[in-house]
C-alpha cells in the first residue's frame, strides 16, 4: 500500500496532463502533415509530368515556325491541284496537304495544351541558332548554328515564287512546284533534325522523326517526278 | 477518543485514497480519450491513404498508355522509308511493278515496305485488295486486318468486320493465311487464332495511328477505293 500512495503523489495534477497532451497534438499533427505529403507525392508521382516548354523553348519555337512553314506547303499544293490534271502530281499534293494540315494541328495543339500563344516572342528562327542539347535525341552535329534569326526559314518560297507559280498551267507548273516542294522540304527537314539536336519532349520527337522520314522519301520521289517530265 | 481518532485517521486514509481513485480515474478518462483521438487519426489516415491508391488504380485505368500494352507474338520488321515503285521513270501506269513483299521483307501478308503512290482508301472490304495500295495505307497508319476466306465461315466474317474500330482500319480477304486472320501495322504484325482472339483488340489499340509511325496524322481516305469496298 505504501509505495502505491506514494507513486502518484509526486506532481499528479496539471504539468505532467498538459504535456502529454501537448505531445499527441504535435504527434496528430506531424501525422497529418505526412499524410498530406504523401498523397501530394502520389499524386504527383501519378500524374504526368507538368513541366511544359517555355515560350523561347526549341520546342515552342518550333512549334510555330514549323505550322508556318507547313501552311506554305499546303498553300502550294492546293495552288497545283488547280493547275494541272495530272493525277500523279494531284494525289502527291493531296497527300502533301492533308499530312502536313494534320501535323500543322498537333502543333496548334501542343501549344495549347503548353498554355503558349502562337505568337513569338522574339524573331522567328531563334531557338535554331541556340546551341543544340548535349546527348539530344541525335547525333552530336550541331543543326542549324549557321541560321541567324529572323532570316527566312529554310526553304520557305518568296512572295514572287508563289505569284509566279499561281501563273502557270499544266507541265510547267508541275515542275515548278517539284522545284520549289523540293527546296522546301530539304528546308523543312533541316528544322526537324535541328528541333530533334535540341529536344527530348516525347510528342516533339517523334513528329520531327515523321517529318524527317516522310519528307526524305518525297524528296527522292519529286526528284524522280521532276526528271520524268525535263 | 482511540476510536474516534482511529476513524479519523481511517476516514483520513479513505478521503486519500478516494482522491487518489478519482485521479487515477480521471487520468484514465484523459487517456481513454486521447487513445480515441490517436485510433480515430489512424483510421483516418488508413482511409486517406486507400482512397488515394484506388483514385490513382482507377485514374490509371482511365488512361491506357499504348506502350504499356504487350501484344503476345508480335513480329516486327525495322524499315527503310517506303519508296514509290509506280513513280520510276519509264513505268507504264496502266502496268505498274509490283513488289514480292515474302521474298524482299519476309512477309504474309505484307506488313511495310515500297508500295504505289496510291494508297488504298480505309474501310470493309469482301474482296481480295492490292498489296502495294494496302501497305501504303499502313505508312498512313492504318491497321490492315487479312483473313483467310477458306477458313472463316459467313458468320465469323460478318463478327470480324464489326469488332473493328470505324476509321483507319482496313478488313480484307486475303487467301493462303498462316492463321485464321493476321492483323498488320507499318512494321508490326500478329498472327491470330481467330475472330475472338483478344489480342486483335489490344493490337489495334497499340498500334493503330501511333504516333512514332512513319507518317502519324496523314490521310486514309481520298485516295483509291479497291474493289468490294462495303463501308
Amino acid at each position: 500500500m505504501a509505495p502505491n500512495t506514494e507513486q502518484p503523489a509526486p506532481e499528479p495534477s496539471t504539468a505532467p496532463e498538459k504535456s502529454p497532451n501537448t505531445r499527441r497534438i504535435i504527434a496528430g499533427a506531424l501525422v497529418a502533415v505526412l499524410l498530406v505529403g504523401a498523397a501530394f507525392a502520389l499524386g504527383r508521382l501519378s500524374a504526368p509530368i507538368a513541366t511544359a516548354p517555355s515560350t523561347t523553348s526549341a520546342e515552342a519555337g518550333f512549334a510555330r515556325d514549323m505550322r508556318t512553314h507547313h501552311s506554305q506547303a499546303v498553300d502550294m499544293a492546293m495552288i497545283v491541284r488547280d493547275e494541272t490534271d495530272d493525277p500523279e502530281i494531284r494525289l502527291l499534293a493531296y497527300d502533301m496537304i492533308m499530312t502536313q494540315q494534320s501535323q500543322a494541328g498537333q502543333m496548334l495543339g501542343w501549344l495549347a495544351e503548353w498554355n503558349l500563344p502562337t505568337t513569338e516572342s522574339e524573331p522567328s528562327m531563334t531557338w535554331m541558332t541556340r546551341p543544340a542539347l548535349t546527348g539530344g535525341t541525335t547525333h552530336d552535329h550541331a543543326t542549324g548554328g549557321a541560321h541567324v534569326a529572323g532570316d527566312p526559314m529554310p526553304g520557305l518560297a518568296t512572295s514572287d515564287q508563289m505569284a509566279k507559280l499561281k501563273t502557270l498551267t499544266g507541265v510547267e507548273a508541275e515542275k515548278y512546284f517539284l522545284e520549289l516542294m523540293i527546296a522546301h522540304h530539304k528546308g523543312g527537314v533541316e528544322m526537324a533534325q535541328a528541333v530533334l539536336d535540341r529536344s527530348n519532349e516525347k510528342v516533339v520527337v517523334a513528329l520531327a522523326n515523321g517529318i524527317v522520314y516522310s519528307q526524305t522519301s518525297e524528296i527522292e520521289l519529286m526528284e524522280t517526278l521532276l526528271s520524268k517530265r525535263q | 477518543m482511540s476510536n474516534n481518532s482511529n476513524l479519523t485517521v481511517k476516514q483520513e486514509r479513505d478521503a486519500r485514497r478516494a482522491e487518489k481513485v478519482a485521479k487515477l480515474k480521471d487520468q484514465q478518462k484523459k487517456e481513454k480519450r486521447n487513445r480515441f483521438i490517436i485510433i480515430g487519426v489512424s483510421i483516418l489516415a488508413i482511409l486517406a491513404i486507400l482512397a488515394t491508391v484506388v483514385l490513382v488504380i482507377v485514374q490509371q485505368a482511365n488512361k491506357p498508355d499504348p506502350a504499356a500494352i504487350t501484344v503476345d507474338g508480335v513480329e516486327t520488321w525495322t524499315l527503310e522509308a517506303g519508296n514509290h515503285v509506280d513513280a520510276a521513270a519509264g513505268v507504264d501506269p496502266a502496268n505498274p511493278p509490283t513488289v514480292d513483299y515474302e521474298a524482299d521483307y519476309g512477309m504474309n501478308p505484307p506488313a511495310g515496305g515500297n508500295h504505289w503512290a496510291g494508297w488504298l482508301n480505309c474501310g470493309i472490304y469482301t474482296e481480295v485488295q492490292q498489296n502495294e495500295r494496302a501497305v501504303h495505307a499502313l505508312e498512313h497508319g492504318a491497321i490492315w486486318v487479312t483473313y483467310d476466306p477458306a477458313v472463316l465461315s459467313e458468320e465469323e466474317i460478318s463478327t470480324l468486320q464489326n469488332s473493328v474500330p470505324s476509321t483507319y482500319m482496313i478488313v480484307s480477304p486475303y487467301p493462303d493465311l498462316p492463321t485464321p486472320v493476321v492483323a498488320s501495322a507499318w512494321g508490326y504484325q500478329v498472327q491470330l487464332d481467330g475472330v475472338d482472339d483478344p489480342r486483335l483488340a489490344e493490337f489495334i489499340t497499340k498500334y493503330k495511328e501511333n504516333p512514332d509511325g512513319p507518317e502519324y496524322g496523314a490521310a486514309c481516305t481520298g485516295a483509291i477505293d479497291g474493289p468490294g469496298k462495303i463501308s
